[in-house]
Formats: structure tokens, C-alpha cells, sequence
């Protein structure tokens, strides 16, 4: 019985937890290209290129800009509010991530 | 010993199929990248070219769109000039650059101000210092002239003479000017002696020492991104701020869009302020740092010292060489709609 409460307990604070989402920027594409979120959600970019990136997105609800991204440092980004609209790269403008962030 | 060939002969294999591989990359692709709502077709192309070559499109009635991009330059000015020179003889702020394979671009205008060309294409007509040619005023002018409203009429059924239609039929033309086949795309589908040695020793130069290919790279030899190569140091007051205009994002200060290699021979002067006039120069300052090594903000992080020897930039030219073609076979129409 104890056991079963822990576990429901486990399993609702995982749900009610805001999700991290990894996202690799490698070869001069983002991985993965397109993504579902909650409201509360985090992505966080990581860079295997030998170069820079720089994570950006202009929609009004989430905009957001992570900077110039050297190799191998991560940056997290929250998503503040639902909508959908795309992340693209400043210096690399082919690409591109499609995002949907749900409440 | 059969233990032994069967390696050397999967080594061999494998050499010869990374080898293919390598070379896949800097094909052509096998159609000219075109929107949805605007394809090619000759009806298209050839009003387009009727419109790109008539000086009526330019409120003096001197200036075409050849004027500042002409075939006979390599798709750039006329007049070598380091500017583009327009409307009434004004000095524009950048030199006009080829606009060889834009259709392969995803960002049109040194800084990327415009995403198709359909919305770049309208710009320097009403650009006060390119045609000076207000569309209020251009689109009734074009409508007077019966042959033009027959032609759009059969290039672009029930849309109309307008905005949208000069725009589609100009980008029409303009997504056919693609570079030629090169001796260096011969020598990528299988003719080994397409290009000479030193050429071959600059293009090995150009993928691995030297790190040209960071920023061009594939068949338009441009990886469609921006980057700050060190021309001018410290702040840019007064200078070119580059996508940094289009919106002040830290990392687009000074930079500006990697142009195609394609035809380079043909494009003299080089770099967006035309301030280059050999590409022993523009390959000096791209491999060895910059113009300036320190005190540049935002250069790029692909710009190094790459500690090229003269022999070795005279390799890398001569294989810059091997990317022009012959000129596009073109009629340049003397007659224009009536
Ligand atoms: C007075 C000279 C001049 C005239 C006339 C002119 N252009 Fe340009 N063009 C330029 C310059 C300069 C640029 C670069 C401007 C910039 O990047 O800010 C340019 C950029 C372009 C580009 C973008 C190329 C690239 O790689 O990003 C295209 C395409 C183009 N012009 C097509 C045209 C067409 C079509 C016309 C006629 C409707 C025309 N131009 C008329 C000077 C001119
Ligand atoms: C950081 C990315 C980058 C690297 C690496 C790079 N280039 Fe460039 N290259 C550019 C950009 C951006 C421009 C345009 C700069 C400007 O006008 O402000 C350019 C311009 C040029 C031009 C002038 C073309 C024209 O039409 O004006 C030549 C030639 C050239 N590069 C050759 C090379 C060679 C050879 C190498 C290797 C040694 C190289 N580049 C390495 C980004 C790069
Ligand atoms: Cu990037």
C-alpha cells in the first residue's frame, strides 16, 4: 500500500514537473526540427559544432535570443507562453525548428 | 595472402567510396529551387528579361537593372566601380554583388534584408539612388504600354498588371542566372584532368588548411550565413554595421551574407564596400585573420591566422580559377514591348 502511494506521489510530481527538451545544433542543423511543449517548458541548447550558433525566435509571446553560442556551452530556454512559431539560427539562417507550445 | 587482397581491397573501396562522397556535395542540384506560386516557365522567364534589360522600369529612362548587374560583368556593375552607381550618377553604399544563382539563396542583399526575390526584386526600383521609380507611378506606366499587358496577361493569366506580377516575372528571369558548367565541375563528375595540379593542390588547400570551406561550401560555394571577416576594426562608426541594421542582435554586428565563388574572376572589386581588386588580396585577407587581426568586434570565429604561404594562396587563386564558366548563353533583347 505505502508502496503504491510513493509511486502515484512519484508519478505526479514527474507530471506536474515543466519538462527540459534537448536540442543539438550540429552540422549547421538543429535536431531535432520540430518540437511540442507545455507552457513552462524548457529547451536546452547544446552545440556540437566546432563553431557558433545563435538560437533565436522573433514571435512575440516567446521571444527570446540566447546570444552568440560558443562550442560545447549549453544555454536553457523557458517557454512563457502558448503558440506556435519557428527558432532560427542568427549566423546560419537554414535553420530552422518548428515549435508548438501547448497549454 | 586472400585474407590480405580482401583488406586491401575493402580499404580501397571504402577510400574510393569516401572519395565519391566528398565530391557529392559540390554538385549542381538537379532543379532550380523555385516558390510554389511562381514557377518557371519560359513565358515567365522571357517577360522578366524584357523587363530586367528595359531602362523604362527607371524614372531617368537610363537605368536598367543591367545597368548595376550586367552579364557582360559577370552579373555585376557595369562600371567596375567600387559603388554601385545609379539614379543621376548617386553613389550608392554597397557594391552591387552578382546576382549569379540567387535562386539558391535563402536571403537576398548583403545583409539579408529581403527572403525571397520576389520582395527583394521591387527595391531598387523605388530606391531613390538605384532607379528612383516610385511603384505608384511605374505600375499605370507599364499598363499604358499594350505589349506589356499582353505578355503578363499570357505569363501570369487573370492576375493582372501589378506590384505582385512585376515582382514574380522579374524574380522569374532572375532565378535563371545560374552559374555555367566550370572546369571545376568536370573535374567533380569524373574528368581527372579538368583542372590542373595547382589547382587541385588549392582545393585541397581550400577544404582543409586554409577552412574556406567553413563558410563556402557545396554547388554555390556560400553557406548562406553572415559573418564579420575582420574588414574594418574596433566599433563601426560611420561604417557598414551589416545585418546589424536589419535588427541590432549582438551577433549581427558587421556581418554580412557569404557570397558565391561562382564566376569570381568576372565580379572585380570585391567585398560588400568593394575595396579589394585582386583576389590574391581577398583570399590573403580571408585566410590569414582579416584586414585586421585584433580589435575587431564580433568577427567571426571561422576567421583565423591559418598561416598561409604565399605559394599557397597562389594555389588557392588558381583553383578559384576553375569555378568560372563560360558566359550564360543569353540574347540580350534590343526590342522592347510597345
Ligand atoms: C544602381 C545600381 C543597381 C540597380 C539599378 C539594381 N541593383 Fe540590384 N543591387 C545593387 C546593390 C548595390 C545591391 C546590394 C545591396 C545590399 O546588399 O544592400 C543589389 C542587390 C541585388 C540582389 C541581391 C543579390 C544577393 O546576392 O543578395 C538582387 C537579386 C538584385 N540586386 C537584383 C536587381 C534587379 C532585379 C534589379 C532591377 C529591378 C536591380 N537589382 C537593380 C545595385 C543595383
Ligand atoms: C567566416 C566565413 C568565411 C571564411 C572562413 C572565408 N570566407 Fe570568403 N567571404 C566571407 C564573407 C562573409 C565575405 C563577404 C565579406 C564582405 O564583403 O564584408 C567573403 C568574401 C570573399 C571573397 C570576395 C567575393 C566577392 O564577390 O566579393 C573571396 C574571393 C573569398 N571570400 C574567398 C575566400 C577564401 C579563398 C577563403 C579561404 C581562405 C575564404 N574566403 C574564407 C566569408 C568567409
Ligand atoms: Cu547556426
Amino acid at each position: 500500500m505505502k508502496a503504491i502511494i510513493y509511486f502515484l506521489l512519484i508519478t505526479i510530481s514527474i507530471n506536474i514537473q515543466a519538462q527540459e527538451h534537448v536540442v543539438d545544433q550540429k552540422n549547421k542543423t538543429f535536431l531535432p526540427s520540430t518540437m511540442k511543449l507545455e507552457v513552462g517548458d524548457t529547451i536546452r541548447f547544446k552545440n556540437s559544432d566546432p563553431f557558433a550558433h545563435n538560437a533565436y525566435a522573433d514571435d512575440k509571446a516567446n521571444e527570446f535570443d540566447v546570444g552568440m553560442q560558443f562550442p560545447n556551452k549549453d544555454k536553457v530556454i523557458k517557454m512563457k507562453k502558448a503558440g506556435k512559431f519557428n527558432v532560427e539560427c542568427a549566423i546560419h539562417p537554414n535553420m530552422l525548428i518548428e515549435v508548438e507550445v501547448v497549454e | 595472402m586472400y585474407q590480405k587482397t580482401k583488406i586491401i581491397l575493402a580499404i580501397l573501396l571504402s577510400f574510393s567510396f569516401t572519395q565519391a562522397k566528398d565530391m557529392q556535395e559540390w554538385l549542381r542540384p538537379s532543379e532550380i529551387p523555385q516558390p510554389k506560386n511562381n514557377k518557371l516557365t519560359p513565358q515567365r522567364i522571357e517577360l522578366g528579361k524584357l523587363l530586367y534589360f528595359d531602362v523604362r522600369l527607371s524614372s531617368s529612362e537610363k537605368i536598367s537593372c543591367a545597368t548595376c548587374h550586367h552579364p557582360k560583368h559577370g552579373w555585376s556593375d557595369e562600371i567596375a566601380t567600387p559603388k554601385a552607381i545609379g539614379h543621376e550618377g548617386a553613389v550608392g553604399s554597397r557594391n552591387s554583388p552578382v546576382i549569379l544563382n540567387t535562386a539558391y539563396q535563402n536571403r537576398q542583399f548583403w545583409d539579408g534584408r529581403a527572403k525571397t526575390l520576389e520582395e527583394q526584386t521591387l527595391k531598387p526600383i523605388e530606391e531613390g539612388v538605384e532607379m528612383n521609380m516610385p511603384l505608384s507611378i511605374l505600375i499605370p506606366k507599364l499598363n499604358a504600354i499594350d505589349g506589356y499587358v499582353k505578355l503578363f496577361d499570357i505569363a501570369y493569366p487573370k492576375e493582372g498588371l501589378n506590384k505582385t506580377t512585376l515582382a514574380k516575372a522579374l524574380a522569374s528571369f532572375g532565378r535563371t542566372v545560374v552559374s555555367t558548367i566550370a572546369p571545376f565541375d568536370n573535374y567533380i563528375m569524373g574528368d581527372k584532368n579538368a583542372i590542373s595540379k595547382k589547382a587541385k593542390r588549392g582545393f585541397k588547400l581550400f577544404k582543409t588548411k586554409a577552412h574556406c570551406i567553413d563558410c563556402h561550401e557545396k554547388f554555390n560555394f556560400s553557406d548562406g550565413s553572415f559573418h564579420n571577416i575582420g574588414l574594418n576594426d574596433g566599433e563601426l562608426h560611420g561604417k557598414e554595421l551589416g545585418r546589424y541594421v536589419v535588427k541590432p542582435r549582438a551577433s549581427w554586428y558587421g556581418v554580412m551574407k557569404t557570397p558565391t565563388l561562382r564566376d569570381v574572376t568576372k565580379s572585380a572589386p570585391y567585398f560588400h564596400d568593394g575595396s579589394v581588386q585582386t583576389l590574391v588580396e581577398a583570399s590573403s585577407i580571408c585566410a590569414n585573420g582579416g584586414r585586421y587581426k585584433y580589435n575587431v568586434k564580433n568577427k567571426s570565429t571561422y576567421i583565423k591566422d591559418r598561416g598561409l604561404s604565399r605559394q599557397e594562396i597562389d594555389d588557392l587563386v588558381t583553383f578559384l580559377h576553375t569555378l568560372t564558366g563560360p558566359d550564360m548563353k543569353l540574347k540580350i533583347p534590343t526590342k522592347f514591348p510597345q
